[in-house]
């Protein structure tokens, strides 16, 4: 039975015990805040042993075999290391550290104390992405993806966090290097990133505040980004916006022989051939094809509901329970240390052009042939 | 006018009620620019008082209170803006302040949100009260929804002797449960720090300034509207009817640590109100699905999301099903018998307002 402890007791931290919950061998022990209240409320719902407002207090005390970091991201590094340093394993939620330096140092922590560390990036393991990956494995794209496009769209709609930030001038968001997009697209960089080669790749950014916020006043919050990145062998572009609708939670990979088009928040895996028809075929058999797929996609997230395996936060269960797998059975962890590493490095170099643009006071437009 | 309206105000406030405070004692309102917010700051300044100082946040849409300011150009109102999460900001706004009506509230749907952003707010404001030691009164703006009808037969009488929900996480209200958390607090503080403070429960508030139809009419649901309340008794009260109420448990002397709930007079039924609202308000339609029907209903939904491990969250849950739907008798006695209150605004005038207002809005009914 693994010991679980949670230190932060906002949103997130719902989220996570939510599905800890549903992981058999495992058991909240211990939940933590600054807040008192906060982390009695916690403590209260859930049913939990221990409450503490002193993170030390808790890895002396309780001595969780997992610690679960769901604060905001300014103390994920500090409180990651303490937690290395008292011998637990640790999922950070996203964005993993504030700069990449920090990753590499809790990384190498880890990796030195033969200790488990994981990141929050559970959209890479909803149903959808797990089938991908299983694609890609049998080799359906025909070798390593030659372009690809991951789309992150957001809802300044959403009550509980989009308009938290604008409403707060001093909310915790907006004090992160890279602001909104900081705490926001770590999910579909390290969907790119999973993919690359390269562990410095070049990385055009441009970014900018949309008119719907420019038009409510707000000038500091960049909520639209587009990146381009190159590895060298591979290309992708990376989309974020607050605007365009619908909004996508998409990855598309183009391989030498297939594509892949996977869409997280519908769930649904698309496999576009490369293979073209004759003539007028080429407009009968592929529309054809989708439409069986769609359908397939349809009949298989039905059947996943009926089976009750369709949460909302499936992709955050799944990821947790191979963590924990992983640290019980001394299995290879899901999220390797590279692509942790990666998707940092690529946010540090995203946030490093914009604030140079930011600074500037124009949205950055990079010179050519600029890199990382 | 307004200046007579404003000198029967004072001659109420003075000789009527035995005030606990004068009228140019500073008054600290949270949620100042809210829909009750802001009739509480007109219903103040219609008594008189010329020392009101308005906590809102930097955020606020503050529309419907510079629209109140507006009729009252000579009276001295300070408006604050900052957060209660803010220690400091808490100190700002209570220093000196002789009376607090804190009616900011978090409305988050999850739990923690719901939580901070009243619970810890709150403590926030009564660790600066407590710091000051000026506070005559503390008015802590509760919910209705905190009671339990659970061991309540169907037509009893709830009123504020009822239980108090012990299972709000079962019944999934975030915003009932940072509630009821909060009037725990107030009560903690009130025992430990000898802090006066009156708690009042609003039942359905309505009004122009919220196009939002009470849920205990009815919910829209996949885009159809379930009446559900029947010939349920609705706790309706009239914003300015509230807002009365909440001021006058602000100022009136020996009433501490009392707790009113606020209903008007001449309750309807949910099918009148419903109805009433068809016809005057907007056109919509509508099933009624009777009490026990949807207790069922609620029943399987509660089974299922057990059984999936909350694949469907539990928001359909039998003791929400009481709460809202079960129907019973409401009493505003307490509130007429110790605060002299009396609803200013009868039925037939406040349902004419809140009817124009939802048919000039043209906004959507729930």
């Amino acid at each position: 039975m693994l010991k679980v402890a949670i230190v932060g007791c906002g949103k997130v931290a719902d989220q996570h015990a939510e599905q800890i919950f549903r992981i058999p061998d495992c058991k909240i022990i211990a939940v933590c805040d600054r807040e008192e209240l906060m982390a009695k409320q916690l403590q209260e719902r859930l049913n939990v042993q221990f409450c503490f407002t002193d993170v030390q207090e808790l890895l002396d005390k309780a001595k969780p075999d997992v610690v679960h970091i769901t604060t905001p991201p300014q103390s994920h590094y500090t409180l990651g290391k303490l937690c290395l340093e008292a011998g637990c394993c640790v999922y950070i939620e996203k964005p993993f550290t504030v700069h990449a330096a920090e990753a590499e140092e809790l990384i190498a922590l880890a990796e030195q104390k033969n200790l488990k560390l994981t990141v929050g990036h559970d959209e890479q393991f909803t149903h959808a992405a797990m089938r991908m990956r299983q694609l890609i494995k049998d080799g359906y794209l025909g070798g390593a993806p030659v372009h690809l496009e991951s789309y992150n769209g957001y809802s300044l709609e959403d009550a509980s966090y989009a308009k938290g930030v604008l409403g707060d001038p001093d909310h915790w968001v907006r004090k992160l290097p890279g602001g909104l997009l900081q705490n926001n697209i770590s999910h579909g960089i390290s969907k790119v990133a999973e993919f690359l080669q390269s562990d410095s790749p070049t990385v055009f950014a441009y970014g900018f505040t949309s008119p719907f916020l420019r038009s409510i006043g707000e000038t500091e919050i960049i909520d639209e980004l587009r990146v381009i990145i190159h590895d060298g062998a591979s290309t992708a572009y990376f989309t974020f916006s607050s605007q365009m609708r619908p909004i996508l939670r998409q990855i598309r990979l183009y391989g030498p022989k297939n594509g892949l088009i996977v869409d997280t928040g519908q769930q649904t895996v698309i496999k576009t051939k490369g293979a073209q028809y004759k003539i007028h075929l080429e407009q009968f058999i592929p529309p054809w094809d989708y439409a069986k797929q769609y359908i397939a996609n349809f009949r298989e997230n039905v059947q996943k509901f009926l089976m009750a395996d369709l949460h909302m936060d499936h992709g955050k269960k799944n990821l947790m329970e191979l963590f924990y797998g992983s640290i019980a059975y001394s299995l290879s962890i899901p999220i390797s240390y590279r692509e942790i590493l990666l998707t940092s490095r690529i946010m540090d170099e995203i946030f490093s052009q914009l604030g140079s643009a930011h600074c500037a006071g124009q949205s950055y437009i990079p010179p050519v042939g600029a890199s990382a | 006018m307004l200046t007579s309206s404003i000198v029967r105000g004072q001659y109420y406030l003075m000789h009527e009620n035995n005030p606990i405070i004068s009228l140019d004692d500073p008054i600290l309102i949270t949620g100042s620019n809210g829909f009750i917010g802001s009739r509480v700051v007109e219903t103040l300044l219609r008594y008189g008082c010329s020392n009101l100082r308005c906590f809102v946040r930097p955020s606020s849409n503050l529309t419907s209170l510079y629209t109140v300011l507006a009729t009252f150009p000579k009276v001295r109102v300070e408006l604050i803006q900052g957060n209660l999460l803010s220690h400091e900001d808490c100190e700002n706004a209570a220093k000196d302040v002789t009376v607090i009506f804190h009616m900011a509230a978090g409305i988050e749907k999850t739990f923690p949100g719901a939580f901070m952003n009243s619970v810890v707010t709150t403590r926030n404001l009564l660790d600066a009260v407590v710091r000051f030691g000026t506070l005559r009164r503390f008015v802590n703006v509760s919910s209705f929804a905190v009671y339990s009808n659970w061991n309540l037969k169907r037509g009893e009488l709830l009123d504020e002797t009822c239980e108090i929900e012990s299972r709000l996480v079962e019944r999934a209200e975030a915003y009932t449960f940072a509630k009821l958390k909060q009037d725990e607090l107030v009560l903690e503080y009130a025992q430990k720090y000898s802090i006066p403070y009156v708690t009042l429960r609003p039942g359905a508030v309505y009004g122009p300034g919220s196009h939002q139809m009470t849920g205990r009419v009815g919910i829209n649901t996949f885009g159809l509207f379930l009446h559900l309340g029947g010939s349920n008794r609705i706790p309706l009260t009239y914003v300015d009817n509230c807002a009365e109420a909440i001021v006058l448990a602000g100022i009136k002397q020996g009433v501490d640590g009392e707790v009113f709930n606020v209903v008007d007079d001449d309750l309807l039924t949910s099918r009148q109100f419903l109805r009433l609202y068809k016809k005057h308000g907007r056109r919509f339609r509508s099933i009624y699905v009777p009490y026990r029907l949807f207790y069922f209903c609620c029943y399987l939904w509660e089974k299922y999301s057990k059984w999936s491990q909350s694949q469907l969250l539990p928001v359909f849950n039998r003791r929400r099903c009481a709460t809202y739907w079960k129907g019973n008798r409401y009493s505003n006695q307490k509130l007429k018998e110790l605060l002299g209150w009396k609803p200013a605004v009868p039925f037939v005038e406040a349902s004419q307002r809140y009817f124009e207002y939802v048919r000039r809005t043209g906004e959507d009914h729930a």
